[in-house]
Parts: structure tokens; sequence; C-alpha cells
């Protein structure tokens, strides 16, 4: 299922639009692990073939080398929770993929992604090199399921597919959200009970060899795999009734489950933290709904400091996901560490979709941010950034816009290119 | 067009002598109310206050290092270096930053507030394109916990407006950002009224969505022009009817139309247009239609594509307000550019504007301007802090029509200040202390000074 980009360099090679993907060493770097590594300063990090393959080496072989004069160097950022690349404007209804009335839990819509879009290079100013795009879904609970995709642009740019299941819980508009958390339920407790019928009819076929079990529905396949822990369990939910509700079910039914949006978790912080389930928060969510009457700017140190693990998502539309890095930075002037706000925008994130990404170590993808300052602060930009080894550009449609407008001509402007 | 004739006509009655002079005997002469709505805003309580040794950014575009500011009497009495004055609590501004209340010309806090309900959902009286009789004040839900979270971001004074369905959405209201139960307990004395009119997309998909004009942009351009037509007329009529009464004539005054009011007063220049308007090509037909019927354009609202006409808006005497970088969310906020607001700026006698239209990033609207400056200095610009704060103070006051009163700490303005823990342009700076007419109305340490609305209290 994984199609990691490393091993499919051939390919990229094979693209005339590929940059080579040559060895790089990047040296002099104060180097923001998010491992227990720390901050490594004046370090040398070397990436090749897609991958980190050294950290601080007795010497340095490159083909090229990039002093980074002392300035920081991160994991790239991971967005999610968005539609990036599944959507371009969001009011033209044929740029928009990323719901569908019919969409259920096998829902995949990263055949609709779109990596020319325009969203896509302008997030990168942002420092974001991997996305967990998540499909809106349609009238079902079920909103379909989350994929990665790189920030490369390139049309290789789908990292993984069928990444999670994401369920909607919580206030309705129209109906009971009793309902849905007793479909949920349901759903579950079917799939487990035809699981154990399932597998005591295997018990007997085997005795009496007559007949086989029969293969379950691509539905049933994803529920199965939730119940077996397999893939993790999204959930949008505010309120602390919903969010005890299900903790309740990962308890019961083993799911690994997540929480997103989790406005009123600061309610109930102390039993998320003791289920271990991580949270993805919009840290700029301070307003009060009925279902998150006690969220905040200190919301995200709330729940650090009770022990909750959490990661950050923009709030809003998709085309402000390069603003993750300032939302992180509200978080810190509200009581969040910078080394915490840094893992939950890279390797809290991929954990919690349990991707393997998000850190600066040895034989980690090579998806690497290197800023002009503090990463969280509004003057710092993007000097350089590599998406599995690749340098790519922060350059965007706004920047030819900001350019015509900006050069005088004697010409109308349609001639300025 | 005419909805609301009130059965009682405000009448006042002329008393001159020379009235009594004349022929004909007159009848009461009709006054149209101006402020049937006013003000009963009060200055909350205060001291005199002396800010010492901060970074002070005027707002005028200014910068004074290690200066003081001192308010009395709700005023801002002086600033520069080593002030002194007697009984006045002394706050050390040492390594902090001090700059005007922020002002934000663009928000729905109130009539969208927070939480998001059916019920609170007052702020696009969406039933026909031109409700020129709907006022954004009449929607105000004064308890929105929205202005608490405002005013922990600086804002002093804030333009509440209706929404942009409408070409003509109805008149927006300037408020002091204030605890109080009434609308009234908020409006910004004499501040003059606004006149929201929306261009593009939202008319045209509202309406043509209903088989009703506007369904287009050619739609959308003449109903503003009937529409200013019809106010002509009415204008013309109440003209005629002051010019023949103070002529000693007996007219018969017009029918009062409340909706013509509306458009009346901007034709008289009183009321200030706010004009939803994204695009290049849009924005200079707006600028056409004020002079085609004699009234000034006025500011244009999410002026995405602001930066294509710079020349164009500096040269009519437009403000243009922007975000610094929303985009994509539909076809006329395609093109955003993250330096529109520095473009604008540059040119000579320009009013850029960064505003929120957002419950979220009024909290932070500094930072917002923030995000345009340093865009802008990595791409050729040289833009300083000092300069930088007129989009959300000076600025936004003279698109308000408030700059006279605030928007500035220049002696004799209304002191509304904002005592910052940092350079206000940094993602981690905040407000520690705010003040509104010289009273301190937040204080980030002092529980006192932090308002809880009625909705807020006693929730489990």
């Amino acid at each position: 299922m994984k199609l990691f980009k490393s091993s499919l360099i051939a390919l990229a090679l094979a693209s005339a639009s590929s940059v080579y993907a040559e060895s790089i060493a990047i040296t002099n770097a104060t180097v923001h692990t998010v491992t227990e590594q720390g901050t490594l300063t004046n370090a040398t990090v070397v990436m090749d073939n897609g991958v980190i393959t050294a950290i601080n080496p007795q010497t340095v072989t490159a083909d090229s080398t990039i002093d980074a004069m002392g300035k920081i160097l991160t994991p790239g950022f991971i967005g999610s929770m968005n539609t990036l690349g599944l959507v371009e404007v969001s009011a033209v209804s044929r740029t928009r993929d990323a719901s569908d009335k019919k969409a259920d839990i096998t829902f995949d819509a990263s055949t609709a992604f779109n990596p020319k879009s325009a969203a896509i290079a302008y997030s990168r100013k942002g420092g974001i090199t991997t996305n967990i795009v998540t499909p809106r879904g349609g009238e079902d609970m079920f909103k379909g399921q989350a994929f990665i995709a790189d920030l490369s642009g390139e049309y290789d740019s789908i990292v993984e597919t069928n990444t999670a299941v994401l369920v909607d819980i919580g206030s309705k508009s129209k109906g009971s959200r009793a309902l849905t958390l007793q479909d949920l339920r349901n759903k579950l407790d079917d799939a487990k009970t035809a699981l154990a019928k399932e597998k005591k009819e295997q018990a007997d076929a085997k005795k009496d060899k007559k007949k086989d079990a029969k293969e379950p529905k691509r539905d049933e396949k994803v529920i199965n795999a939730l119940l077996a822990g397999e893939k993790p369990l999204i959930a949008y939910a505010d309120r602390a009734t919903d969010i005890l509700a299900l903790i309740k079910l990962k308890q019961e039914f083993g799911l690994d489950l997540v929480i997103a949006d989790a406005g009123d978790a600061v309610s109930v912080a102390a039993q998320i933290a003791k289920a271990k389930v991580p949270v993805i928060i919009a840290t700029i969510d301070n307003l009060p709904s009925f279902d998150a009457l006690h969220q905040s700017l200190k919301s995200a140190k709330v729940l650090m400091d009770a022990g909750v693990t959490v990661a950050f998502k923009v709030n809003g539309d998709t085309h402000n996901l390069y603003q993750l890095r300032y939302d992180a930075g509200v978080a810190i002037a509200n009581g969040v560490s910078q080394e915490q706000a840094l893992a939950a925008v890279t390797a809290n994130i991929a954990d919690a979709f349990n991707y393997d990404a998000g850190r600066i170590a040895v034989g980690k993808k090579a998806d690497l941010v290197l800023w002009s300052a503090d990463p969280f602060e509004l003057s710092t930009r993007v000097e350089k950034m590599w998406i599995d080894g690749v340098e790519h550009t922060t350059e965007s449609r706004q920047d030819a816009l900001r350019d015509r407008y900006t050069t005088d001509s004697d010409m109308p402007r349609a001639y300025t290119k | 067009m005419q909805k609301f004739i009130p059965s009682l006509l405000v009448a006042a009655i002329s008393v001159s002598l020379s009235a009594c002079m004349q022929s004909e005997k007159q009848d009461e002469k009709v006054v149209l109310n101006k402020n049937p709505y006013p003000s009963t805003y009060q200055v909350i309580p205060s001291q005199t206050v002396l800010i010492k040794n901060a970074t002070v950014l005027t707002g005028a575009g200014e910068r004074i290092d290690n200066a003081d500011v001192l308010m009395s009497n709700g005023k801002i009495e002086q600033v520069g270096q080593g002030l002194s004055a007697d009984n006045a609590i002394e706050v050390d501004g040492s390594g902090k930053w001090v700059t005007p209340g922020v002002i934000d010309v663009h928000s729905h806090l109130g009539v969208y507030p927070s939480p998001s309900a059916e019920s609170h959902s007052d702020g696009n009286e969406a039933t026909q394109p031109n409700t020129s009789e709907v006022w954004s004040e009449h929607s105000v839900w004064p308890q929105d916990p929205g202005f608490q979270a405002a005013r922990a971001g600086g804002i002093t004074t804030l333009q509440i407006l209706p929404g942009s369905a409408n070409l003509f959405g109805g008149r927006g209201v300037t408020l002091r950002n204030v605890p109080s139960h009434t609308m009234q307990g908020m409006k910004f004395p004499a501040a003059p009224y606004g006149l929201k009119m929306a261009c593009g997309e939202n008319p045209k998909r509202v309406y043509g969505s209903r088989k009703v004009s506007p369904a287009t942009r050619m739609g959308n351009m003449a109903g503003y022009r009937m529409a200013w037509s019809e106010a002509t007329e009415y204008k013309r009529a109440w003209d005629k009817y002051e010019a023949d009464y103070d002529a000693g004539k007996n007219p018969e005054a017009p029918k009062r139309d409340i909706e013509l009011d509306t458009l009346k007063g901007v034709l008289d220049g009183d009321i200030l247009i706010h004009n939803h308007c994204y695009k290049a090509e849009e924005m200079a037909m707006m600028i056409d239609l004020g002079k085609e019927f004699n009234y000034h354009s006025g500011t244009f609202h999410h002026a995405i594509e602001a930066y294509k006409v710079a020349d164009t808006l500096a040269e009519n005497g437009n403000c243009a307000a922007m975000w610094p970088d929303w985009w994509g969310f539909k076809m006329e906020a395609y093109d955003m550019v993250q330096e529109n607001v520095a473009i604008v700026d540059a040119k000579a006698n320009s009013c850029a504007v960064v505003h929120s239209d957002s419950g979220t990033t009024i909290q932070r609207l500094n930072q917002e301007a923030g995000k345009v400056m340093y865009r802008a200095n990595e791409n050729g610009f040289d833009i300083k802090p000092e300069h930088a704060i007129t989009w959300i103070t000076l600025n936004s006051a003279k698109s308000l029509g408030v700059a006279d009163k605030t928007g500035s700490l220049e002696k004799g303005k209304n002191a509304d200040v904002v005592l910052w823990n940092q350079n206000p342009f940094s993602v981690y700076a905040q407000a520690e202390q705010v003040f509104v007419d010289g009273a301190k109305v937040y204080d980030r340490f002092d529980e006192k000074y932090q308002a809880k609305s009625d909705f807020m209290l006693g929730q489990k």
C-alpha cells in the first residue's frame, strides 16, 4: 500500500520536469530533529535517494553541500484535515472533488487529486511538504478515507491511499447525534459478531470441510480493519460527551481512535490522555459553539499539560493551509513550547495517521525545510525545502501576478509574463 | 420600492420670524430625523494614565522609542519622552509597544455571533437585492462573546456591516468595543453610517438562483443604477421641498421612503459607501458609478484585486480594505497576492486598510498587517512598523469617517490605546492592556478587566 517515492526514483528521473535527486549535505544547521535527540547545533544532515542517510557523519560526501549558516532545519510540516488538491476554487462546482452525495466508508478521493492545483505551490510557502487529505464524503456518517500526498506538485504525489476512516460525530442540523453514535456502535458490533461467527464457521469448515466462509464486502473489510486496529478512525467531535462516547468505543472495540476538532476536549483532557487518544485541533478556534463552550487559545496548552498528544491543523479554508506555522505560533504565545508546537505540526500528525514521517533521523524520508529564522514567526520565510530529497521552490502563481503588477511597462500588463 | 412608511413622521416646527412675514401660511416643516437610535455610550470611569518608556507607534506614521503616553480625561494628552503627570497611574512600558486602538472596518460580530445559531443569523436580509432600508445596528446582539475576544486582541472600534447577499445590503454601524447590554450603549457617538454594497458573485448567485434580477454582473450594475436614479429623484423632491419651504412657500412634503432615505443620505454626503468588491474591473466601474450619480464610491472591501487598480484607487480617493492572504474560495478571490496591501499603499494619497471579516482574525489584526509587511519587504518594499500600523488604525479611521476622533495617538484625540507585550507584528504579540477613551477595558493579567458576555456566564 505504501508508495514511498524513494523506491520510485527511477520514475522521477524519467520525468523531464523533475530535478535530479543528487545527494545533498546541509551543514552548520540548527537541526530540530523532533526525536529524543532534540535540537542539534552546527549539525550536518545528508540526504540521498529521498532519505536521510547521515546525521553528523565523520566525513561529508555529497554531490552538493549547503551551508545553513546556523539557520533552523526542521522536518517538513504536515498538513491535515483539508481538501488540498481536491478543490481548486471552493465556489466553482466543477473544480470540487472532495464530496459526493453517495460517498461512503470506501470513498477514496485520491484518484481526483490534482498536483497542479495552485494551492499546492502556495502551501509550500508555509513549509508544508506533506498533506493528509480528508474528503468531505456525502450523506453517510462515514466521510470516506484520508490519503497522503506530498506537495511536490508532480504527478506521483500520492504517497499512501486509504490511510484512515473519517466519521462525523456530534451536533446535527437535522436529527439527533444519538443516532449517529448508535449507528457507529451497531456497525462495529455487527462486524465484530460477524467476524466471530466467521471464525467459528472457518473452524467448523475445517472440521467438516464442506463450505468456505464468504468473502466480506468492501465496506465490511474497512470496518474489519478498524476493529483490527489496522487503520485509524478519525472522528470529528467537539462536545465532551461525544468524546467520552468515542473513547468508550475505542476501549470496547480496540479502535485506533483520533479525535479531530475536539473543541471541548479541554473539559475531559485527563480522560483523553488516559485513553491515549491523539487530538487534532485548530489552535485559533476559540469562539464558543454549543458543542465547544470552553475552547480557548489556551486549549493546546491545557491538553498538552494533561498529557494528551496534540496535533495542529488550520481552521477554515484549505487555501489557508500555509498558515499552519502561524497558528502554531499562536499556540506558543499562549503557553505551548517551541518543541511541542513543532511536534504538533510534524511527528504528532504523522503518528496519528501511522505514517512514518515528521522526524529528522537516519532512514527517514528527506522532507526538510530550512528556515530564514524561527519557523513560527511572521517575519520568517522558507529559504529552501526538500521533498523526498528533491529541492522545491516556494514560487507560486501569486508571485507571478505580483511581479506582473509591480513591473513598469509601456505595454498592457498582459505582455508582462 | 416603498416598503416602510412609518405612521409617525418626525416633525419639527419652524419658529423663525421670517416665516411669519411670508404671505402664505406654512404648515409645520417636515424634517427627517437622521439619528433616531442615538448612542447612549458612556465612557467607563477612568483615571489619568501614564505609560512610561515604551516603543510607541503613533498611527500617524511615527515611531518614538523610549516614549511615554499620557492619557487624561479620556483624551491623548501628550506623547513624548520624559513625561510626568500628577496623580497619574503609571504603567511600566519597558520592552513593550504602544499603538492606537486597533480598528476593524469590516466585522459581523453581533449580527453573525457565536455560537452560530439560526436564531442569531441576522446579517443578511437576503429577501430582495436592494435592502437599503435595513440597518445592521438593529441586528446586533451585544452579548456576542466575540466582542470580548476582539477586545483581547486590541480592537477598540469596529464597523458592523450587513452581509453581501444584496446589491445594497443596508446600513453599517460603527461601534466602540465596550461591553454593553444594548447596541446604543456601544454606538460610536457621531460616527457616520456606512452603506454596504456588494459587487460580483454574491448578489448574482443569490438572486439569479431564484430567477430574479440580478443574475449577471450586468444585472448587478443595472440594479445599482436604477436605485441611484430613483434616489436622485427622491433627493431632488426633498431638496425642492426644503428650498420652497425656506422660500416661504407651503409645499407638500414628499412621501417618506425608508429605503431611499439611506441612498439619499449617501447623495447628501452623510453616509459612506462600504462596497464588497473583489475585482479590478468592478472597482473601476463602481468608481464611475459614483461619478455618474454624484456620490463618492468610498471603501472597497475584500479588494483582492486592488493591486491591479492601485493607481485608480489613489487618484479617486478610495480606500481599499483587504486581507493579507485569504483567497481561493470564489473565482473573484482567485487572484490574491500577498503584497496586495503594500502595492495599494505605495501610491501617493492611497488609503490601504487591513480588515478581518472574521470573528477569529479580528483577534489578531496586528498579525494580519504584519504578514503583509514582511512578505512585501521580501519583495522589494521597505515598510516599517510605524507605517504598517496605519493599515489597522489611522487609515481604518479614515475609511469610517472617524479619523478626527481616533486612529492615532495625537493630542486631543480619543485615548484609544493598546499596550502590547512586544512588537505587535510578531506572532507572539499579545495585547496586555486596552483603553477606550482613556478607560481600561481589558487587562490580560487582571480578571477584573476581562468582561464576560451574559451567554458565557454560568456555563458549565
